[in-house]
């Protein structure tokens, strides 16, 4: 991957965008089928080796899950719902990783320049080296993926095995899945086979099914098949996902109007030091000592 | 001039504050920007590289917070609005324009700096408050993200805004001549307070009795 293909840096402006020249490059996405998926943490196992991630063995906290959450050292969690309908049980598995959304909240928080960037290809990355540890992008992000390290203070997250896909490789986590639930190609193949499977799952008598590709954070990279999309929470995922608002206000009304608010203060000091002269008291001639 | 022309203003133990807070605040507001203007990191490197810059604008943000809570209780008793005050603020284009005749009478401080005083209450406070919440790593994982959002959000807001108010503050010390002299060695004229706060004078000479 070269500078080339990064699209979107954060602690940019639109005046000083990254290179835009490869615009012709289909953005890419995997597909998670939740009603094909086993639990078998394959590609939980499959990212930390890939990785190179061996996160702490945890305890047990009554659930198959384990570690409980995403961590620095653990970019994908086989999530283990356990669901009670009509008076039987079943799982509600969940890859969880991170979405790869089109508008990346964690960029736009993030308070670092080039620290998040997202590819062409619509990835979005970190880059650890520049990473400052202010930990803006963990409490931004609308599905909580990003997790900063207590080694080094640094924030990690799912890369979407981006330098598999440099060697045109699909994702370690879809490369092992058993079952077909991972599916990866461009965004747009990914919705069609996702359609296709939901109208198959409608025709099966599952009318709840849909698919998980939330607006609010511009579409993500990661497309979700649910046999209840009316009710995501019972996968862990939330319904209506948004780019953090209190950094868009941030970004898009304070900093504009404070920095104008700055300079403009700045520059009226300035023009009345320079207008009205200096403001000297006159000292008494003589020495005032007997005034009193 | 002779000694007792000059007034104390500022005491020995307030002057080391202020000067403290000028120092705390010189690297803690520095790598505030870098962080707020992701395109100004090099602000931050009064603090060494950006991680370290991140890791101690916390640090000597706290040094710089507590410091001026102090110097803000201490000062407090100068600071309450007075009857006076209504009648400068209204003549505040005089005062502006150095028309000695016509500006009122002030105390030790006069409305514009009454004002100021109460802002920099507002902003110490929530900015302590809002930098603990965001505090990584060790006070932000106990919020929930939302509230670790809106943290920063204000956080950014009051810095603005303790930014204006620091830009007044140095405008004005340096404009009214014998401001700065009287916070680094503590006496003013006796010329210098007719002037700017003759009211000063007869508080000075209560505080005696």
């Amino acid at each position: 991957m070269s500078a080339r293909d990064i699209i979107l840096r954060s602690g940019t402006s639109e005046l000083t965008p990254p290179a835009q020249a490869r615009h012709a490059v289909d953005k890419v996405a995997k597909l998670f089928d939740a009603t094909l998926c086993t639990g078998c943490k394959g590609c939980q196992v499959a990212c930390s080796e890939w990785n190179d991630l061996r996160a702490e063995v945890g305890t047990f906290q009554g659930s198959y899950q384990n570690p409980m959450d995403l961590s620095s050292e653990c970019w994908t969690l086989m999530q283990f719902h356990e669901v009670m309908d009509d008076n039987k049980f079943h799982w509600n598995f969940t890859h969880t990783a991170c979405m790869h959304c089109d508008e990346p909240s964690c960029l736009m928080a993030c308070s670092t320049e080039g620290a998040i960037f997202q590819r062409a290809d619509g990835t979005v990355d970190f880059d650890a080296d520049k990473c400052i540890g202010c930990g803006y992008c963990t409490t931004a992000c609308p599905f909580s993926v990003p997790k900063l390290s207590p080694k080094d203070h640094k924030a990690y997250k799912c890369t979407m095995c981006s330098d598999r896909l440099a060697a045109g490789l699909e994702p370690s986590c879809v490369k092992t899945c058993v079952t077909g639930a991972l599916k990866f190609g461009t965004r747009e193949d990914m919705l069609f086979l996702a359609e296709q499977r939901v109208a198959q799952l409608h025709a099966n008598g599952k009318t709840k099914a849909g698919i998980y590709n939330p607006a609010g954070v511009g579409g993500t990279g990661m497309i979700m098949i649910f046999e209840d999309i009316t009710n995501p929470e019972a996968y862990g995922m939330p319904k209506d996902p948004v780019v953090s608002k209190p950094n868009t206000l941030k970004q898009d009304w304070l900093k504009p109007l404070g920095t104008a608010g700055i300079i403009g203060m700045a520059g009226l000091a300035l023009v009345h030091r320079i207008a009205v002269g200096r403001n000297r008291v006159q000292e008494d001639e003589q020495n005032n000592g007997s005034e009193e | 001039m002779q000694k007792s022309s000059m007034i104390v203003r500022h005491r020995l133990f307030d002057r080391l504050c202020h000067w403290f807070i000028v120092v705390t605040a010189f690297f803690t507001i520095l790598s505030g920007f870098s962080f707020l203007y992701p395109s100004f990191q090099w602000m931050g490197a009064v603090l060494g590289s950006p991680q370290l810059a991140r890791v101690l604008h916390p640090f000597t943000g706290v040094l710089m917070c507590f410091t001026w809570m102090l110097l803000l209780i201490r000062y407090y008793k100068h600071n309450k609005f007075q009857k006076q005050d209504a009648a400068w603020m209204a003549h505040m284009k005089d005062v502006m324009l150095d028309n000695e005749d016509k500006i009122p009478p002030a105390g030790h401080y006069n409305a514009g700096q009454k004002m100021l005083f109460r802002m920099f209450i507002l902003t110490s406070v929530v900015l302590t408050v809002t930098g603990f919440i965001m505090w990584q790593p060790y006070f932000a994982p106990h919020f929930s993200p939302e509230v670790v959002q809106w943290a920063i959000f204000f956080h950014a807001l009051c810095a603005i805004v303790l930014l204006l108010g620091l830009i007044v503050h140095v405008w004005m010390a340096t404009w009214i001549e014998g401001s700065i002299a009287g916070m680094l060695y503590g006496k003013v004229s006796r010329a210098w307070v007719r002037k700017h706060h003759p009211l000063m004078l007869d508080e000075s000479e209560q505080e005696k009795h």
